[in-house]
Order: C-alpha cells, then sequence, then structure tokens
C-alpha cells in the first residue's frame, strides 16, 4: 500500500502552490491538474529529480498557480 | 432727463439683518414682524417691516436725505438714511456671503465624508469578494478531491488556507 499526498496552499489572494509526494511519473501531473484546472493559469511548474525517476520511486513535484 | 434708481439688497433674511445691525452696534427690539431700531424721526422710532417677504425700512420721508434737524437722529455717524442703508447693506451682504461660504464649506466637508464612506464600502467589497473568490476556489479543489477518494485535511496556516490530500493506493 502506497500513500499518495497532495498539499495545496492558497494564500490570501488566492495564489495557489501544490505539491505531489508519492505519485508517480506523469500521473502527478494528471493528478495536479484534475484538481486545479479551475483554479487559474500556471504560472511555473519545477519538475524535481523525482519526477525523472522510474515508477516505482516516489515523485515530488511542484505546480504553482498564477493567481486571479 | 433720466433717473437712475438704486435699491439695497432686499434684507430677506431676519437673522443676518439682525446680525448685521448687531455688528453696527444699533440698539433694536422685535416686535412682532417689526424690527424696531433705536433711530428717531417725526413719526418715531424708524424700523424695518416684513413686507411681501423683505424688511423694509419705514421711515418720514424727509429723513431720507438730509439730517433730521430737531431729534436726535445723528446716531452714530451713520446721519441720514441712506447712509445708514448702505452700511447695513454692507454688513448684511458680509455675513449672507460668509454664510454661504460656511455652508460651501459643509457641503464640501460632506461630499468628502460621502467620498470616504463610499471608498471605504468599496474596498470592503474588493475584500469580500476576493475572500468569497478564495472560498469558492477552496470549495472546488475539495470537491473534486473527494470525488478522486482523497482524504482532506484543512489548516490555516499565515493567511494561508493549506489542504492536505492523502489517498492509499495499492
Amino acid at each position: 500500500m502506497a500513500e499518495q499526498t497532495i498539499t495545496i496552499e492558497i494564500d490570501e489572494n488566492g495564489k495557489i502552490k501544490a505539491e505531489t509526494e508519492g505519485i508517480k511519473g506523469e500521473m502527478c501531473l494528471d493528478e495536479l491538474q484534475k484538481l486545479l484546472e479551475d483554479s487559474g493559469d500556471l504560472q511555473s511548474m519545477n519538475k524535481t529529480d523525482e519526477f525523472y525517476q522510474n515508477q516505482t520511486i516516489n515523485v515530488n513535484n511542484k505546480i504553482q498557480n498564477k493567481k486571479l | 432727463m433720466s433717473a437712475v434708481v438704486k435699491t439695497t439688497t432686499p434684507f430677506i433674511n431676519k437673522e443676518m439683518l439682525l446680525q448685521a445691525l448687531d455688528c453696527l452696534d444699533f440698539k433694536y427690539t422685535i416686535k412682532g414682524n417689526e424690527i424696531v431700531t433705536e433711530r428717531v424721526d417725526y413719526y418715531g422710532n424708524q424700523k424695518f417691516v416684513l413686507t411681501n417677504g423683505r424688511y423694509q425700512f419705514l421711515h418720514d420721508s424727509s429723513a431720507n436725505r438730509t439730517v433730521y434737524p430737531w431729534r436726535n437722529l445723528n446716531i452714530k455717524e451713520f446721519k441720514t438714511v441712506s447712509n445708514f442703508l448702505v452700511a447695513v447693506e454692507k454688513e448684511y451682504n458680509r455675513i449672507y456671503a460668509e454664510k454661504l461660504a460656511e455652508l460651501e464649506r459643509i457641503r464640501q466637508e460632506q461630499l468628502a465624508e460621502q467620498e470616504r464612506i463610499r471608498l471605504e464600502e468599496e474596498m470592503k467589497r474588493i475584500e469580500q469578494e476576493r475572500i468569497a473568490y478564495v472560498e469558492k476556489q477552496k470549495q472546488a479543489i475539495i470537491q473534486k478531491a473527494k470525488e478522486q477518494g482523497y482524504s482532506i485535511q484543512e489548516k490555516k496556516v499565515n493567511n494561508k488556507v493549506k489542504l492536505v490530500l492523502t489517498r492509499n493506493t495499492y
């Protein structure tokens, strides 16, 4: 059993920072897209080293949305 | 032959007329619609009488331009009725202008106050709009997270909403 965690921070202006942990490969981006598709325009995205590792390794991604 | 006739400013406002007399240091008594002055002519005290919406100065016509010879009319420097009325008119107009300026100042203050209130309300509206937006955004994320099987923990950290979404996969 593996735990998947997504931590989302919404600041007082509605700007969002999201970080995934334990979601493998491209799946983490899919998960974030599902959750944040209506939450504003993407400002930046940083893929960590883990993102490029194979799917058995935890992936840690950060995605940050631009505030509206 | 032509003639030029000038009238004084109509003394419409009783309060300002009394103030003008006060400023000129004239004593008077008020009797109904009459303001009786201390000036005296052949027919007695000269007085302002409210007539057709204005205070008209009633006096013996012979006292209009000349110094009255047999009574103590020579009160202060205003020896003739004309001199007296010109002086009253001058004070009345000065008081009137001051009153207008004061009313204009109050009006401007009220406008400034109204503008301040409007800006405050606008700020509140914008703030409420922002709070509502953030709440809506949060609820949308929570709804989607639930649909995808995440359990949700919500915290407030430094004015930021922190959502921790977790789920287990096998």
